[in-house]
C-alpha cells in the first residue's frame, strides 16, 4: 500500500498534463460554486450579526438576532418543530410508498410503462398548481374527501383548516409527489442480482423473507441515497405555505424556509432572516450527518470497502 | 437600490410600507402635490407619518357586501340594504343569515331538525384575512389600535367581542362555511362557487371576478356592511410616493399627479370595476358618478351608487396603515394567534390575552 501511494505521487509527464486538463476544466465549476455558492453562503453568515432593514445601510448587533430567535420570536420554536414533524412524517411516508410502488412496477404487470407514467406524472407537475388542486380535495365545507366522509357518516375534517390535521395533510400531498424517489428505486431494483434471488429460493426463503434477506440488503445504498435527497427536499418545504396556509392555522405550517421569506422579503428583516437561514442550515447539517453516522451499520456495498 | 441610493423619483408600493419607510426618511412630504386649485382625492387616502402626507392611493378600495339575488328571491328574504341609513345590525344580519342557509333537507338553522353536518348552502361569509377584521373591531367601538394609532386596542373587549362573533357565525350560528382567513380568494370561494348567499370583501372584487361571474350567471348585488355599535367601513389602495432621494420632487409630485389622473386608469382599471376613483368630484358631482358606474360592469346604478358613492364617502376610515407602522408584523402575529379560534379550539380572548406582550412587541416594531 505505502509503495504504492508513493509511485503515485511522482507522477509521469503525461499524468502531468492529464491532471492539468483535469483542474483545468474543473475551474468553471469551481468558479459557480465558489460564488454562487460559498461566498453568499458566507455573506448570510456575516449578515446574520447584523441588523438590517435594507433601506438603510446594516448596523452591527453581534448576537442579538440569535439571542432573539432563541428567546423572543413567537413563531421560530413552533417552525423548528413543524418543520422536523412535517419532515419525518413526509420522508417515512414517501420512503415506504415509493418502494411498494417500485417493487409492484418491478412485476411484469400489464400495461407496466404506462403505470411507471401515472407514479412519476406528479413529480413533474407545477407544485402551486398540485397543493391548489388537493386544497380543493381537502377543502373543509364542499371538498371531495368530506364528501366521501359525510357520505358515509363521518364528520367533516378541517383538513388544512385545523392546526392538528394540516401537517398530516400536507405530508400526504409530499408521498404522492414522490415520483423521483420511484424511479430511483426502480433502477435499483433492476440491479439487484438475480442469482441471490435464486440461491435464497433454492435455500426455501418465502418471498416476504427474500424481501427481507435479499433485497433490502441490495438496496441499503439506494435507500440511504434517496432518505438523504427526501430528508433535504422535505426540510426544505415551502410551497404550500405560500400557496394555501401562509404558515397557518396559528403556527402549524410555519416550515423554516417560509418563515426565513416572510421576514426577508415581507418585514424586511434581511439580518434576521440570515440567522435563520443559518441555524437552518445547521438542523439540515445535523441530521444529514446522523444519517451518514447511523449508515456505516445498515448499508451493505456490494463492492465491499475500500 | 434604496442603500445604493438608487431609487427612481416615484414608486407604487405595498400599503403596509408607507409608514416604515417614511420613519426611515426615505419619502418625500408631499402634503402640497395638490394646490388649492386642483380636483383633491378623498381626505381617506392620505398616508400620513407625522403630520405629513407622504402617499396618496392609487385607488380607492371600501370593503362592502356582495350577495345573490337568486338565493335571496329563493328564500323570500329582503335584500341587505344598499343605503346606509337603512343598513342592518349585526343581529338582523345573522338573522337574515339563517333564513338564506340550507341543510341538504331544505332545513334552516331554525328548524329543529336542521342537520349542520350536511349544510348545502350557507348564509354568508364574512372575509377573515386579518387586516379585513379590523373593521368589525372598528364597527364594535373597538379597533386594533387606538383612534391616533399610538397605541393597541385590540385587547379592548369590544374588539374581542367582535372578532368572536365573526368566528361565531361558523361557530355557533351554522351560517357560515369554516374559512381560516389564509388565502385572498374568499368571493370565489364563497359567492361565484354557488355555495353562500353574502360575502364580505373590496371592491375591487366587482372588476377582478365578479364581472366575469355575472356574464356565466351570477345574478349579485351590493350592500353596506352590517354593524355592530357604529356603521363603517375600511378604505386602502395601492399607495404612490416619491422618495426622497429624488433630484426633482416638483417634477415628481407633477408627475403622479398627473399618473394617477382617473382618465389615465380608466380603460383597464376604473370602468372595468377594479379601482374605485380617488377624486373626490366622483363621488360629490352626480355627473361624474354617473360616468362612472353607468356601466355594465357595476350592479344596477342606484344601488350602486349608494355603497360605491355615499357610503364610501360618508361612512370610510382609512385602514390603520395609512397611519401605523409595523402593521405588517402586526398583522402577521395577529392572523397566526387566531389561527385557532376558526375551529374552536380557543376562543378570541383567550388568543389575544395570552398574545397581547408578543402583539404590543409587533406593534411597538420590535420585531
Amino acid at each position: 500500500m505505502m509503495k504504492q501511494r508513493q509511485k503515485e505521487h511522482k507522477l509521469s509527464t503525461a499524468a502531468k498534463r492529464e491532471a492539468r486538463t483535469a483542474y483545468l476544466c474543473l475551474t468553471p465549476a469551481l468558479c459557480g460554486l465558489t460564488f454562487i455558492t460559498y461566498l453568499p453562503l458566507l455573506a448570510v453568515l456575516v449578515l446574520s450579526f447584523f441588523r438590517w432593514k435594507g433601506l438603510t445601510a446594516p448596523t452591527f448587533n453581534g448576537f442579538d438576532n440569535y439571542i432573539r430567535l432563541f428567546t423572543t420570536d413567537p413563531y421560530f420554536k413552533d417552525s423548528v418543530k413543524v418543520t422536523i414533524y412535517f419532515s419525518i412524517l413526509a420522508v417515512a411516508g414517501s420512503m415506504i410508498y415509493s418502494l411498494v410502488v417500485a417493487m409492484l412496477l418491478n412485476r411484469k404487470i400489464p400495461a407496466r410503462g404506462f403505470f411507471r407514467v401515472v407514479f412519476y406524472m406528479p413529480y413533474i407537475l407545477p407544485a402551486a398548481a398540485v397543493y391548489i388542486g388537493w386544497s380543493w380535495l381537502y377543502e373543509a365545507n364542499f371538498g371531495l374527501f368530506n364528501y366521501i366522509l359525510k357520505s358515509i357518516g363521518i364528520n367533516s375534517i378541517m383538513f388544512l383548516n385545523d392546526s392538528d390535521y394540516i401537517v398530516p395533510s400536507l405530508a400526504l400531498i409530499a408521498v404522492w409527489l414522490s415520483g423521483n424517489l420511484i424511479v430511483i428505486f426502480l433502477a435499483g431494483l433492476q440491479n439487484v442480482p438475480r442469482i441471490y434471488h435464486e440461491a435464497a429460493e433454492i435455500d426455501g426463503a418465502n418471498s416476504f423473507q427474500r424481501f427481507i434477506h435479499v433485497t433490502l440488503p441490495s438496496m441499503s445504498p439506494i435507500i440511504f441515497y434517496n432518505l438523504i435527497m427526501s430528508l433535504i427536499t422535505n426540510m426544505q418545504i415551502v410551497v404550500p405555505a405560500l400557496a394555501l396556509t401562509s404558515g397557518g392555522p396559528g403556527n402549524s405550517s410555519m416550515f423554516m424556509t417560509y418563515l426565513m421569506y416572510r421576514y426577508a422579503f415581507r418585514s424586511n428583516q434581511i439580518g434576521y432572516a440570515c440567522a435563520i437561514s443559518f441555524v437552518f442550515f445547521f438542523l439540515i447539517a445535523i441530521f444529514t450527518l446522523i444519517l451518514f453516522a447511523t449508515s456505516r451499520g445498515w448499508i451493505f456495498y456490494e463492492g465491499g470497502d475500500d | 437600490m434604496a442603500t445604493a441610493k438608487e431609487l427612481p423619483d416615484t414608486a407604487i408600493m405595498s400599503e403596509a410600507g408607507v409608514i416604515q419607510w417614511a420613519e426611515q426618511g426615505m419619502l418625500y412630504d408631499i402634503s402640497e402635490m395638490y394646490g388649492p386649485e386642483d380636483p383633491k382625492p378623498l381626505d381617506s387616502l392620505a398616508f400620513k407619518y407625522a403630520d405629513k402626507t407622504v402617499a396618496y392611493s392609487a385607488a380607492n378600495e371600501i370593503l362592502l357586501m356582495y350577495y345573490n339575488k337568486d338565493m335571496f328571491d329563493a328564500a323570500g328574504v329582503a335584500y341587505p340594504p344598499a343605503v346606509a341609513e337603512e343598513a342592518w345590525t349585526w343581529d338582523e344580519f345573522v338573522e337574515a343569515s339563517k333564513k338564506l342557509t340550507l341543510d341538504k333537507n331544505g332545513k334552516t338553522p331554525n328548524d329543529a331538525d336542521f342537520d349542520k353536518n350536511n349544510i348545502t348552502q350557507y348564509g354568508c361569509m364574512v372575509e377573515n384575512l386579518t387586516w379585513q377584521l379590523e373593521v368589525w373591531a372598528l364597527s364594535n367601538g373597538g379597533g386594533f389600535y387606538s383612534e391616533d394609532g399610538s397605541s393597541l386596542a385590540i385587547g379592548e373587549a369590544s374588539s374581542i367581542e367582535a372578532i368572536q362573533r365573526v368566528a361565531d357565525l361558523y361557530l355557533k350560528d351554522n351560517v357560515a362555511p369554516l374559512s381560516s382567513g389564509l388565502t385572498d380568494d374568499g368571493v370565489q370561494r364563497s359567492l361565484i362557487a354557488g355555495t353562500t348567499a353574502m360575502t364580505t370583501n373590496g371592491a375591487w372584487n366587482i372588476g377582478t371576478s365578479l364581472a366575469s361571474a355575472r356574464e356565466e350567471g351570477l345574478n349579485y348585488g351590493v350592500a353596506v356592511l352590517p354593524y355592530m355599535e357604529e356603521k363603517v367601513t375600511i378604505c386602502t389602495g395601492g399607495p404612490n410616493v416619491v422618495f426622497n432621494q429624488t433630484e426633482h420632487p416638483e417634477e415628481a409630485m407633477e408627475w403622479l399627479k398627473w399618473y394617477a389622473r382617473e382618465e389615465n386608469n380608466w380603460e383597464n382599471l376604473i370602468s372595468t370595476g377594479i379601482w374605485m376613483p380617488t377624486l373626490d368630484s366622483y363621488y360629490t358631482d352626480e355627473e361624474m358618478t354617473k360616468k362612472w358606474l353607468e356601466n355594465p360592469n357595476f350592479p344596477e346604478y342606484e344601488e350602486a351608487k349608494s355603497v360605491l358613492v355615499d357610503y364610501a364617502k360618508d361612512y370610510t376610515q382609512s385602514t390603520a396603515w395609512y397611519y401605523v407602522n409595523n402593521t405588517n408584523d402586526f398583522n402577521e402575529l395577529l392572523g397566526s394567534v387566531l389561527g385557532d379560534v376558526w375551529t374552536g379550539k380557543i376562543t378570541v380572548e383567550q388568543a389575544i390575552t395570552d398574545n397581547l406582550p408578543a402583539l404590543e412587541d409587533a406593534f411597538a416594531g420590535n420585531f
